[in-house]
């Protein structure tokens, strides 16, 4: 990985923020023929829209208003929230802090779980595993979040009445109620992360049992212990960082909905609220954090896979 | 004696959809101690079966239904998994077609060697460090330490195959089998390659399966050759003698495809009128990205003549340019240069008229890609008529001018061989009335015979329609039969260019000379 | 056509998957016919009554018969998710085709912008979207179309850059032939394939999100009988009456599983050809 190539990628995840940041305001403020008119519905009084038009700036041309926001917005001040009147930024970062914990989570057990099913159903390919797994991944992958929450919410909490339905504890607090209720989140998210990596896994560690230099280990007489350790698990592992890095993507949005039914007070939450209560400073700021954080964690795996992966020295 | 490898009356078969396919019949074959037996066959012959049917590496749908293998007085069939193992690497070892995807490209190479050594040898780690670096001397790579600790991309195409012959080697197998080793090679690289194989050989007295396609390169390198068709052994002689009396029709037929310099297929003299004439010609691919810099040309100034009717040879390795040349003088690629072509001066692509496009034609080398697979024989072969003022009825002509039966018209592309559908587009080459015909290696993915059948076409068209060639190929053995002259390129540069007759004196450069003694010439 | 189909049908993938798609259209198309009962006919009496005779798939929460309001409500999911895969995929296709023709820097930049907006999670798009155009089905599938079309034209691009460097296109090229020529009569017919794949497996994706779309209240509004829209209602009342919640559950699971099925069977039945 030369340094070249580092400049070139981070410059890259700086074109995608600025690109982004038009993008998030062009369609919430631009767009919109009179966004005061948007925020506030059809029945706002002239006085009302002229006050929100002035206090968010909507009377300037377009190009200035989006020069004001965005120099603000690289300092991290988003606006006040037109519904508690408090800094949006701060709100959304401690948001993000709780969704993070979620995702990360998440990730663990997802990781934990699909990777080796992922490997255990191309060992074992054609066989009764590999069918049932496949099978159980295709499931996954068709079922939409919010069904997967809901049907396993049915079954955890009423069903069999282990786990809370909803709600949210610090870990600072108390660990084992936040726990506990962690466990349903984690599991819905992780159960359609694992159906979609196990996939990729298994047609990846196909790929590489089908190589010739695998063919070739086994033909030089080694065991084959050490084909599978040396030769098949090294390289099959290579991509499993560009497909975490992929699945952060899909768990932003998915958390969305996921804190939604279990009532987190996470990111996704907060933007499902100001969406509905048309809190402008703060959907543009839960959009752009969002965005930015699966920017950044897409330029960090590329960093790790060029680091692990020797033949990348160029784009 | 007990033979190193004796197979008796092998019968292997595929099950596929559509039933079982025999692949192998009544293979019987030995190797003695030492010795080398060549295996020739074209694709589909079922040679590569048998090597893997050798190591007992078959696939899943593979049936063996008759015959005996056995490696000195191991029976292979009858051996366990775990008994495998000890047996692949330390009895029989195998060197692979294409170096480049038998190494792991996320281990170092001396990983990659000494685990074998280890496992085979009994050595502990120093110690198989030390005889890895020993073995890379021997078959001469420079630097065998530093390459110990490189990775597979960083050596070259030649550099892989001898770390793969080393390890080979290096376990002391009482057999060894060759599959296509120097295919994936360049023409130098490859006779280097044999060179090496020879030495080793004469050292070791190791015995050795060696597979290949080219009959010539084999007799020079077995002792007793075999040729394979269809799945069966057809004829099995000693080296020279296969080639000076073949018995069987098929060895002969095999024999006579096999491209002899002496042999000359053309013996007219083209008029000197000159048809084309590139000038400086420097071909640029590639535009400057957002943060790239534009690669370099690959070509260097080159000039090129082309007689009216004559058939101009244009030879070199893989990267010499001669590919690029094709695609500049028909607009496919930038250049910068001129051509003189019917009194006018192209200095680029856009100033070739419809006139110079329907004059100069070109032929590519991929069979599969130069059809669109959408349309049938009829519309592709149309549509060049349709442009270049011919009559669309005219397909059937030219189907049969290319030896093809006109109902191949409703036909599409997949479902002609690779001979058949170098044939239409040769056809939809001479469907314009060309002057001039550009073959990119159009006969390289081809078996040697249908390629013989290519020739003998275009020289038959030749011979009708007075067309020039500008034939472009890496088998200087092919293009010494029928060229007029010859032009050799290296790195984007050109390095001789003479009449075929000056070809073999002292005078030519001494690159010109390398490709010479690395293009084998059958013994016999 | 018939020989794909044929084809499609041999492995058992295709086949379910076919024979879902036909039982979906089937429904979309005859529908209101086939309920039982009016959807939005409530019977008081019958609240939340289990399956069973009088209702099929029970009755909802105003005793609404389940299968009613899932056979009608097939019409405001499917076609609407068809609808969305199909704008996003021409938007996609035209982006993608000029960048890959344009190629070298142009197409880079273009690329690179694509990736960009890729940044925005395809949810995330959409809410976006649909909270500046308003509620509602159409501005649904009129952000959902724009959530899909950056990728769609990536994969567009990618397939069309692949044709591109086919020896026929520059024998073409060599010809002397005219752009739109070589872009419609050469390029094209080998570029659907792989896009019809593409797109099929995205209907799978756009009914999901349009069905998401609806449970958080940004889509089809309620009375309709979108089947997402039927999951939120019925999370309320899941511990008393369940059947509410699996029926409209299983109809989008059922429905996304096939196109999956279709699109990869289709994957399958147009590689043989290639290989031969």
């Amino acid at each position: 990985m030369t340094f070249a190539w580092l400049i070139r990628r981070l410059l890259l995840m700086l074109y995608t923020i600025v690109i982004v940041g038009v993008l998030v305001f062009a369609i919430t403020q631009a767009l919109p023929a009179d966004a005061a008119q948007t925020l506030l519905g059809e029945n706002a009084s002239q006085e009302a829209l002229a006050a929100v038009r002035a206090r968010l700036g909507l009377n300037d041309p377009v190009w200035l208003q989006f020069v004001d926001w965005a120099t603000r917005a690289v300092v991290g001040d988003f606006g006040v929230s037109m519904r508690t009147g408090l800094p949006v930024a701060p709100e959304m970062l401690t948001a993000l802090s709780r969704s993070l914990l979620l995702a990360v989570c998440a990730l663990i057990v997802t990781v934990a779980v699909a990777v080796p099913l992922g490997i255990f159903a191309a060992l074992g390919q054609g066989r009764l595993a590999d069918t049932v797994t496949s099978v159980v991944a295709y499931l996954g992958v068709s079922l939409p979040e919010f069904v997967t929450a809901t049907l396993l919410a049915l079954l955890f909490t009423d069903r069999l009445p282990w786990l809370p339905a909803t709600g949210y504890v610090s870990p600072l607090e108390d660990v084992g109620s936040a726990i506990g209720h962690l466990v349903l989140p984690v599991l819905t998210v992780s159960m359609i992360l694992v159906a979609h990596v196990m996939r990729m896994m298994r047609s990846e560690t196909l790929d590489v049992l089908q190589s010739d230099y695998v063919r070739a280990a086994r033909l030089k007489g080694l065991p084959e212990h050490m084909v599978l350790a040396r030769h098949v698990l090294r390289n099959a592992m290579l991509p499993v960082i560009t497909i975490i890095a992929l699945d952060v993507g899909y768990l932003l949005g998915g958390i969305i909905v996921i804190e939604e039914i279990f009532a987190i007070p996470g990111i996704g939450r907060a933007l499902m609220i100001a969406i509905t209560t048309r809190d402008l400073p703060s959907i543009q700021a839960g959009a752009v954090i969002m965005a930015v954080t699966y920017a950044l964690s897409n330029t960090a795996a590329d960093i790790v896979y060029a680091l692990l992966d020797r033949r990348i020295r160029y784009d | 004696m007990i033979p190193a490898l004796a197979i008796e009356n092998y019968g292997l078969d595929y099950v596929t959809p559509a039933g079982p396919v025999a692949v192998l019949r009544d293979i019987s074959l030995e190797i003695a101690a030492g010795q080398v037996l060549g295996l020739v066959g074209e694709s589909g012959s079922g040679k590569s079966s048998l090597a893997w049917a050798l190591m007992r590496h078959l696939p899943r749908n593979a049936r063996e239904v008759s015959g005996s293998l056995r490696l000195g007085d191991v029976d292979l069939q009858k051996l366990t998994p775990k008994q495998l193992t000890e047996v692949r690497g330390r009895r029989i070892g195998m060197v692979f077609q294409d170096p480049s995807t038998a190494l792991n490209p996320t281990l170092t190479i001396g990983r990659q060697v000494t685990e074998a050594l280890q496992r085979h040898r009994g050595l502990r780690p120093r110690e198989a460090n030390a005889l890895a670096i020993e073995l890379l001397g021997h078959v001469e790579l420079r630097d065998p330490a530093g390459i110990m600790r490189r990775y597979p991309h960083e050596i070259s195409g030649g550099e892989k195959q001898r770390v793969v012959i080393a390890t080979a080697f290096g376990c002391r197998p009482d057999v060894i089998l060759f599959d296509e080793p120097t295919t994936a090679l360049d023409v130098i690289t490859g006779a280097r390659i044999l060179d090496l194989f020879a030495r080793l050989r004469a050292e070791t007295k190791v015995a050795a399966l060696y597979i290949s396609h080219d009959l010539a390169m084999v007799t020079r390198v077995a002792d007793r050759v075999a040729v394979i068709r269809y799945g069966r052994v057809v004829e099995q002689a000693g080296g020279s003698e296969i080639f000076r009396a073949p018995r069987t029709a098929e060895t002969k037929a095999l024999v006579a495809s096999v491209p002899r310099p002496e042999r000359r297929l053309v013996n007219d003299k083209p008029n000197e009128t000159v048809l084309l004439a590139a000038s400086r010609i420097d071909v640029h691919y590639g535009d400057r990205g957002l943060f790239r810099v534009a690669p370099p040309p690959a070509t260097h100034a080159i000039d090129l003549t082309i007689r009216a009717g004559e058939i101009l040879g244009l030879v070199g390795e893989s990267g010499s340019g001669k590919s690029s040349i094709a695609r500049a003088l028909t607009g496919l690629a930038r250049f910068s240069g001129d051509i003189f072509y019917a009194g006018r001066t192209l200095h680029s692509g856009q100033d070739m008229n419809a006139a110079y496009r329907r004059d100069v034609q070109i032929v590519f080398q991929h069979p599969d890609s130069s059809l669109n697979p959408r349309q049938r024989i009829g519309e592709i072969l149309s549509r060049p008529l349709k442009l270049y003022g011919g009559n669309p009825a005219d397909i059937s002509r030219l189907l049969d001018q290319v030896r093809l039966p006109a109902a191949y018209a409703q036909r599409f592309p997949h479902q002609l061989s690779g001979g058949e559908k170098q044939r239409v587009a040769i056809a939809r080459a001479f469907a314009a009335r060309p002057k001039l015909v550009i073959c990119d290696e159009i006969t390289a993915p081809l078996d040697v015979s249908v390629q013989a059948q290519i020739i003998d076409l275009l020289l038959a068209l030749r011979a009708e329609t007075g067309a020039a060639y500008l034939f472009i190929t890496h088998d200087l053995n092919l293009i010494r039969q029928i060229a007029h002259r010859i032009a050799v390129m290296r790195r984007g540069g050109l390095v001789d260019c003479l009449p075929v007759e000056d070809f073999d004196a002292d005078h030519v450069h001494p690159y010109t000379s390398e490709l010479m003694a690395a293009s084998p010439v059958p013994v016999g | 056509m018939i020989e794909l189909l044929i084809r499609l049908m041999r492995r058992p993938q295709g086949a379910i998957g076919l024979a879902l798609l036909m039982l979906l259209a089937a429904v979309c198309l005859l529908g209101p016919w086939l309920a039982p009962y009016a959807p939005e006919k409530m019977d008081f009496l019958g609240r939340f009554r289990a399956p069973g005779w009088q209702n099929w798939l029970g009755a909802d929460q105003f005793g609404r018969d389940v299968m009613s309001r899932l056979l009608v409500g097939a019409r405001a999911t499917i076609p609407m998710a068809l609808a969305a895969t199909l704008i996003g995929t021409a938007a996609g296709a035209m982006i993608g085709t000029a960048s890959a023709y344009l190629g070298g820097r142009l197409d880079e930049i273009i690329m690179r912008t694509i990736d960009a907006v890729m940044a925005i999670p395809g949810l995330l798009m959409a809410l976006l979207l649909v909270s500046t155009l308003g509620n509602g089905a159409g501005n649904a599938v009129l952000a959902i179309a724009v959530a899909f079309t950056p990728s769609m034209s990536r994969v567009t691009r990618a397939v069309a850059l692949n044709v591109r460097h086919q020896d026929y296109v520059k024998a073409a090229v060599a010809r002397g032939e005219g752009a739109a020529w070589i872009i419609i009569r050469e390029m094209l017919p080998n570029v659907m394939g792989p896009i019809v794949i593409e797109t099929t497996i995205r209907v799978s994706f756009a009914i999901m999100l349009f069905a998401t779309l609806s449970f958080l209240g940004l889509g089809a509004q309620p009375p309709a009988s979108e089947w997402g829209l039927m999951v939120a209602e019925a999370r309320q009342y899941m511990h008393q009456a369940p059947w509410v919640l699996i029926a409209p559950s299983a109809a989008i699971a059922l429905a996304a599983i096939g196109f999956n099925l279709v699109g990869d069977g289709l994957r399958d039945a147009l590689n043989p050809r290639d290989e031969r």
